[in-house]
């Protein structure tokens, strides 16, 4: 089974994302053990972003680090897992409002596209927008 | 007149008392109602706020990175050539990412006209011009800092790392530097540290107004220059610039650098991660454009006499609040801001403020309540980023989502509620 790196390179939809954690240095800490449960932002949530703004996230590395890591949480859960809880908290410190307990699945204000995605190293749930603190 | 906004599809109308307002921000507009003669006067403010503004952060970086602990500051307000030559980051050719597109990088060259030769026009010294009071008030600009340092836990973690061991321990690299050689000071420090730890977080905070500030000129100077092409037509083209400006600025690092013979100490080190938008600009518009403080003399902090509210987050002395009356008295810090924008109004404003009220009497007056108009444009910007950021696009299909996005402008506008927000006053041309 691929880890969660490997799962992302070779998904065409997530191209700005694996650019964007690679400008980051994140690669090797995505690719460790873990688990973590990923909430992959597809191109087109990033391509929601107003003109201008990853630009200066991909010349600040901290910074970027700091919104990707919003969208990472240390430990594995499943949708199974994720009825039980109202919300999770983020690798960068902030909390993440989850809301699946009837039709749907919602984190925060993006829509799962498509959740559960296997790793060796953790999971993925792929969103249509990408979530920011606060 | 502005005109009345029917409410979006899907949700009945509001029935807050601000309903009308609620659907004007539902259908992307501003608090500003959208008449030509409003955005005549917030671009016309916006570019006599830039000019003051383009002095204020280069002075706050420099009292922040140089003047730092100096306990005589006499000459802080003097800038020396170097940080009127400090390259902007969003403007000129070596910007990071080029918001004002004509502006050169370094100082505005009607600031520094202003600084030759101030109000009186007469080539006396510098010095002169200082005592005379002739010159830019950054007393202001160190009162927005004051507010800034003095509300603090306004979300975002800068003021947390303010305490932490780390910076205590990057501020005392940099006292014990600054002061090296200097026992009488040295040994304060030892007997007294947490005044000097209280010192340098002062200075961290003049670092974060200066670098959120370093932003806002250039997107000021270029919103004006776009309105003087016939760009922009309406105050929601002045809005939305606004916003992307926003999200254009909201990764770049907020630190605290210190220069002390030429080397660096990083007391906020980039590296924090820390960011415009969650460090600066919302704890900005919570201090300033919300709670900042009575004026001095005016209210009681006494207890008994319940003067001001017991929470300092209730605190609603800001301009959205202000009665602009008493700008023009002595004491009051937005006088000193009209002041300053009066030196830089555009011919269309100053024929504007003849024609209207007693002319040339209470133009302070009149540029408060402009400044007041304009403010409420960049709070709306800032609400709807918020809400572009955490919640829904304004043609969501799904209702829910566009309830949860009337339920936050809702809540956004309860703000105004009180009877010291100035939300309603602005809704007419007659407040002047």
């Amino acid at each position: 089974m691929p880890n969660i790196v490997e799962i992302a390179v070779s998904n065409d939809a997530f191209s700005t994302l694996v650019t964007a954690v690679k400008v980051a240095e994140l690669v090797d800490a995505l690719q460790s053990p873990g688990p973590f449960t990923v909430f992959a932002p597809t191109d087109d949530a990033f391509a929601k972003l107003p003109p201008g703004t990853i630009d200066t996230l991909v010349q600040n590395i901290p910074q970027l680090q700091r919104i990707l890591k919003y969208h990472v949480v240390a430990g594995k859960y499943t949708t199974e897992q994720l009825r039980e809880l109202e919300e999770l908290t983020s690798l960068e410190g902030s909390p993440i409002p989850i809301r699946c307990q009837t039709e749907g699945f919602e984190v925060k204000n993006a829509t799962v596209l498509q959740a559960d995605i296997e790793a060796t190293n953790g999971i993925i749930h792929v969103i249509d927008t990408v979530i920011l603190m606060g | 007149m502005p005109t009345l906004t029917p409410p979006p599809t899907k949700l009945p109308p509001s029935t807050h008392p601000y309903a009308e307002v609620i659907h004007r921000l539902e259908a992307g507009g501003s608090m500003l109602p959208d008449t030509e003669e409003n955005l005549m006067q917030i671009i016309g403010i916006y570019k006599a706020y830039a000019v003051p503004m383009d002095f204020y952060w280069r002075d706050l970086l420099y009292i922040a990175e140089r003047v730092f602990l100096n306990p005589l500051p006499f000459f802080k307000y003097f800038l020396p050539q170097d940080y009127l030559d400090l390259p902007n980051h969003y403007a000129g050719e070596s910007a990071d990412y080029r918001v004002w597109q004509k502006g050169e990088a370094s100082a505005h060259p009607e600031l520094l006209e202003f600084i030759q030769n101030g109000e009186t026009k007469q080539g006396i010294p510098r010095l002169l011009h200082h005592l005379w009071h002739d010159r830019i008030n950054m007393e202001f600009a160190e009162a927005c800092m004051r507010a800034m340092l003095w509300h603090q836990g306004m979300g975002g973690q800068f003021n947390d790392y303010l305490e932490s061991e780390e910076y205590l321990a990057n501020a005392d690299r940099a006292i014990k530097a600054y002061f090296k050689g200097n026992p009488l000071m040295l040994g304060l420090y030892k007997l007294f540290p947490q005044m000097f730890y209280e010192k340098v977080r002062e200075a961290s905070y003049y670092a974060n107004l200066g670098l959120f500030w370093e932003v806002m000129a250039p997107v000021f100077f270029e919103m004006s220059d776009r309105y003087d092409a016939g760009e922009f037509k309406t105050v929601p083209d002045a809005m939305d610039f606004l916003v992307n400006g926003i999200f254009i600025a909201a990764g770049r690092p907020i630190y605290h650098h210190v220069y002390i013979e030429d080397e660096c100490y990083e007391i906020i080190p980039k590296s924090k991660g820390f960011t415009w938008l969650y460090e600066a600009a919302l704890p900005y518009v919570e201090a300033i454009f919300y709670r900042t403080s009575p004026f001095r003399g005016t209210k009681s902090y006494n207890a008994q006499a319940g003067q001001v509210p017991d929470e300092q987050k209730d605190f609603h002395y800001g301009i959205l609040y202000a009665d602009v009356s008493p700008v023009g008295t002595a004491g009051i810090p937005p006088t000193l801001l009209m002041q300053d924008m009066y030196h830089f109004l555009p011919d269309y404003l100053e024929d504007y403020y003849q024609q209207h009220c007693r002319g040339e009497e209470d133009k302070l007056i009149q540029i408060g309540v402009t400044f007041q108009r304009s403010m409420y444009n960049v709070t709306s910007a800032v609400i709807q980023a918020l809400r572009t950021a955490l919640l829904y696009p304004l043609d969501d299909p799904n209702p829910e989502h566009l309830l949860k996005n009337r339920q936050f402008f809702e809540q956004q506008l309860d703000r105004f509620l009180r009877p010291e927000a100035r939300l309603p006053d602005i809704q007419s041309q007659d407040y002047r």
